[in-house]
């Protein structure tokens, strides 16, 4: 007897960072000062919602209304929907009528797609509430899935979430954890108990009344995203040219319960371009899914679906990361200088509480995305690879420049302040 | 397959001045690491007393050098070398040449004479002055012939070039079977200046070992960094090419900043005066110290007190004394109109003009410790990737394919 095919479970990430600008030693300090670069990051903004943002949302809709069993999740940090109210009001509505449909599941983040669950558990379950308030206001819709910045995941992060409320997470499908296991089983963290510092800390924080009383893991099949995400388009590659069908084939044969295709959602037009094919791509595979009977679901859908299986334990005593090959933290802490960024930075967190000033608290958080520690990698940049294609700055020192001097203004601001 | 290679080339330069000698050197000595046997002809002005200045280990059984008398030094300008000549005996003008483009021809004609006997597989020649002496001699062996430039007239002169060198230059260029450019910057240069096919030129980068900075032995000149103030050099030649006024206006935005810091200008030129009046009216007077010319030695010394290189020049083939910096662990801020911010993976890369930026980049080195540190410990294993013969085995390569094509 066949078995029945595994379903799909799409996540999108959709985030935008805010860029600095090319600050100086002799501008901190100064009033008015603004540390990012409105221009460029308008520009990008525009750009990208063009490329992709508005023609994907589109097609998106154009799917869901068609296909009744084809479902997709997203995450959008709070700072890219700040920037969808500031640069692109289109682009803030083509998502809430994908909301409307009812068939998108909108995941929880932290509000800043910031490092915070690496150096402040009060500082991390705030952005988290944060963002769960926005989501619910923007989209009408609780999220009950929790997906960390860049997929950051420990052991000790899946039970936090736990106890924030949510009922799963995902996690990239590391192959050193897996151990020959497929990510397409259901998986939960091994079961402990947290310190009661670290249950209180949630507790006060969180966004919702009660903790779940289990959490599942979903894993991303990193290769079979990968092949879409990274490598649709490029002809060295023996899969190329791929096509919905063959590409179902895949899905099919890696069994399970079901594949986790989680990626950026600027591989639809921005990553790969329109001319790639990947748009006509995407709209292949509902149709496809259709006629062989596999449904495209929604995280919570997967997570539901799944209890009558047999949970794996996904053990992560180390954090991971869907970053680089490495996949742990070293895009954005390996060197030096990354780590001295995020220590200075946290280092004013309780000088930030105690001066309490809306504003410096903002730009204090403002600080902590991601991305900012992203472009001051420096393992691979002589070599020309993602990091460089992704940094707004001509280098990683370039990055820290700006950043150091953005950190001495807020520093010196913070210190003033009466 | 063994090669020999009959190369027209410099001498290792005893005093600090420019990188044409030591990249000969350091090229010299991976070509024989890679067992290409060189046949190396060089002039030179001194007839006995000169050995002692002789670096290039002449026991090397692959390595016979040739001298020819003359009194061409590389960067030499029309007007220096008429200095230099009316100061010898008229006798001895006779057999240097009384003005530069004799002294050339009397060099090529007595180069070429003196390697008739040698049967080499390829001919190499290094900046305009050997080109003529390449030229002919590829000629009469019919072998064929590699020019290397290392600096262009462009680049001396801020592209204000004398007509008669840039078209040596160029004649080298043409008659060239291939072009070896020091950088992708410099070989931008060659085919948007002079007109060169892309792919008549290849790129091999300027390699770095460090024994070459320790083999000279000077003494040691007194420490020139005041007790906590941190310090920010230039070491160069002080000419239009350099960047000196440069390095001044951005030494004049950080002295706003931070008064504390010193500024060591080392080197000397026909620009030293005018960059001394220059410190003066600025209000450097107090924290800026011209060394004048410095030896090998004195250079380590300077780098590794220093805690920041700036290196502003307007047109830079390659840039040497970056990599030398960043080998005595100094965190570099370079022009991007260079070669070396090519390679340099680890530091900070100016447009030149951008003296606000490069204040910039130097003040935040001094303030972020974290940024120096990792500046000092990162940049220098990029070194390891750049030794001469490494790339040697490149030049080695590009012999290879002429001799078989």
């Amino acid at each position: 007897m066949n078995k029945p095919p595994p379903s799909i479970c799409l996540y999108f990430q959709v985030h935008q960072p805010y860029r600095l600008r090319d600050l100086r030693c002799s501008e901190i300090g100064q009033p008015d000062l603004q540390y990012f670069d409105e221009e460029k990051n308008r520009a990008i903004f525009r750009k990208v919602a063009e490329k992709c943002y508005l023609p994907a949302n589109a097609l998106m809709q154009e799917l869901v209304e068609t296909y009744p069993d084809f479902h997709v999740a997203y995450s959008l940090s709070g700072i890219f929907l700040e920037q969808c109210e500031a640069y692109g009001p289109d682009v803030l509505e083509s998502f809430q009528r994908l909301a409307a449909t009812g068939k998108v599941e909108f995941l929880a983040e932290t509000y800043y797609h910031s490092l915070s669950s690496l150096k402040s558990l009060k500082e991390f379950v705030q952005q988290v509430t944060a963002h769960v308030a926005r989501i619910e206001e923007l989209f009408g819709q609780q999220p009950h899935v929790f997906r960390n910045t860049e997929l950051i995941y420990s052991n000790e992060l899946a039970h936090v979430a736990r106890l924030m409320g949510f009922q799963g997470v995902l996690a990239e499908g590391a192959d050193h954890l897996l151990k020959n296991q497929t990510p397409n089983d259901p998986f939960v963290p091994p079961a402990f108990t947290l310190p009661t510092t670290v249950r209180n800390a949630v507790r006060q924080h969180r966004p919702y009344a009660k903790a779940a009383r289990n959490i599942a893991v979903l894993l991303k099949n990193y290769r079979l995203s990968d092949d879409v995400a990274f490598r649709f388009s490029d002809k060295s590659w023996i899969g190329y040219p791929l096509h919905a069908d063959r590409f179902t084939d895949w899905l099919v044969n890696s069994g399970g319960h079901s594949v986790n295709l989680f990626m950026d959602y600027e591989t639809f037009g921005e990553h790969q371009w329109a001319d790639t094919g990947i748009f006509e791509f995407l709209r292949a595979l509902p149709a496809i899914w259709q006629k062989r009977g596999i449904r495209a679901v929604t995280p919570s859908q997967a997570i539901r679906t799944a209890r009558g299986w047999e949970r794996q334990v996904y053990d992560a005593h180390a954090h991971i990361s869907w970053a680089d090959t490495e996949r742990d933290l070293s895009a954005w802490q390996e060197n030096h200088i990354q780590r001295a960024a995020l220590d200075a930075l946290f280092a004013l967190e309780e000088l930030v509480r105690k001066v309490n000033d809306p504003e410096l608290t903002r730009r204090w958080r403002l600080l902590q995305t991601s991305d900012h520690f992203y472009y001051m990698c420096t393992k691979y940049w002589s070599d020309g690879d993602v990091h460089k294609y992704f940094s707004p700055y001509e280098s990683p020192y370039e990055a820290y420049r700006r950043f150091s001097h953005a950190l001495c203004d807020l520093h010196h601001r913070l210190t003033i302040h009466p | 397959m063994s090669i020999h290679s009959l190369m027209f080339g410099w001498e290792y330069p005893p005093l600090h001045l420019g990188g044409l000698g030591v990249a000969c050197h350091g090229l010299v000595q991976g070509l024989l690491k890679n067992g290409v046997r060189v046949t190396l002809v060089l002039p030179h002005s001194h007839d006995s007393s000169g050995e002692e200045y002789d670096v290039l280990s002449p026991t090397e059984k692959h390595l016979e050098s040739v001298r020819v008398r003359s009194m061409l030094s590389p960067y030499i300008t029309h007007d220096q070398y008429l200095r230099k000549i009316t100061a010898v005996s008229k006798e001895m003008q006779q057999v240097y040449g009384s003005d530069l483009p004799q002294a050339v021809a009397y060099f090529t004609e007595a180069s070429v004479e003196l390697t008739k006997d040698v049967n080499a597989d390829v001919v190499h020649c290094h900046d305009w002055m050997t080109y003529g002496a390449g030229m002919r001699a590829a000629a009469y062996h019919h072998r064929p012939l590699v020019t290397h430039i290392h600096a262009t007239e462009l680049d001396r002169t801020h592209f204000h070039p004398n007509q008669w060198i840039y078209d040596m230059e160029r004649h080298g260029f043409e008659a060239a079977d291939c072009i070896i450019a020091v950088s992708n910057y410099t070989k931008g240069i060659l085919t948007q200046h002079y007109g060169i096919a892309a792919d008549k030129i290849r790129v091999v980068h300027n390699g770095s070992d460090d024994e070459i900075i320790n083999q000279a032995r000077y003494s040691l000149d007194a420490n020139l960094r005041r007790n906590d103030c941190p310090m920010v050099l230039f070491l160069g030649r002080m000419t239009v090419q350099k960047g000196p006024l440069h390095f001044l206006e951005m030494a004049a935005k950080v002295h706003g900043m931070r008064p504390d810091v010193q500024f060591v200008m080392a080197g000397e030129g026909g620009m030293l005066d005018e960059a001394i009046n220059r410190a003066c009216d600025l209000g450097l007077k107090d924290c800026t110290v011209f060394t004048g010319k410095v030896n090998s030695r004195e250079a380590k010394k300077l780098y590794q007190q220093a805690d920041c290189f700036v290196m502003p020049s307007l047109s830079e083939p390659f840039g040497l004394v970056a990599l030398e910096a960043i080998a005595n662990g100094t965190p570099v801020v370079v022009s991007k109109q260079s070669g070396v911010s090519e390679v340099v993976a680890h530091g900070f890369t100016v447009d030149f003009w951008d003296t606000d930026k490069m204040a910039d980049c130097v003040l935040t080195i001094l303030r972020e410790n974290p940024l120096a540190l990792q500046l000092k410990s990162e940049a220098p294993k990029g070194l390891r990737h750049m030794r001469w013969e490494h790339q040697a085995r490149n030049v080695r390569s590009i012999y290879s394919d002429l001799i078989t094509s």
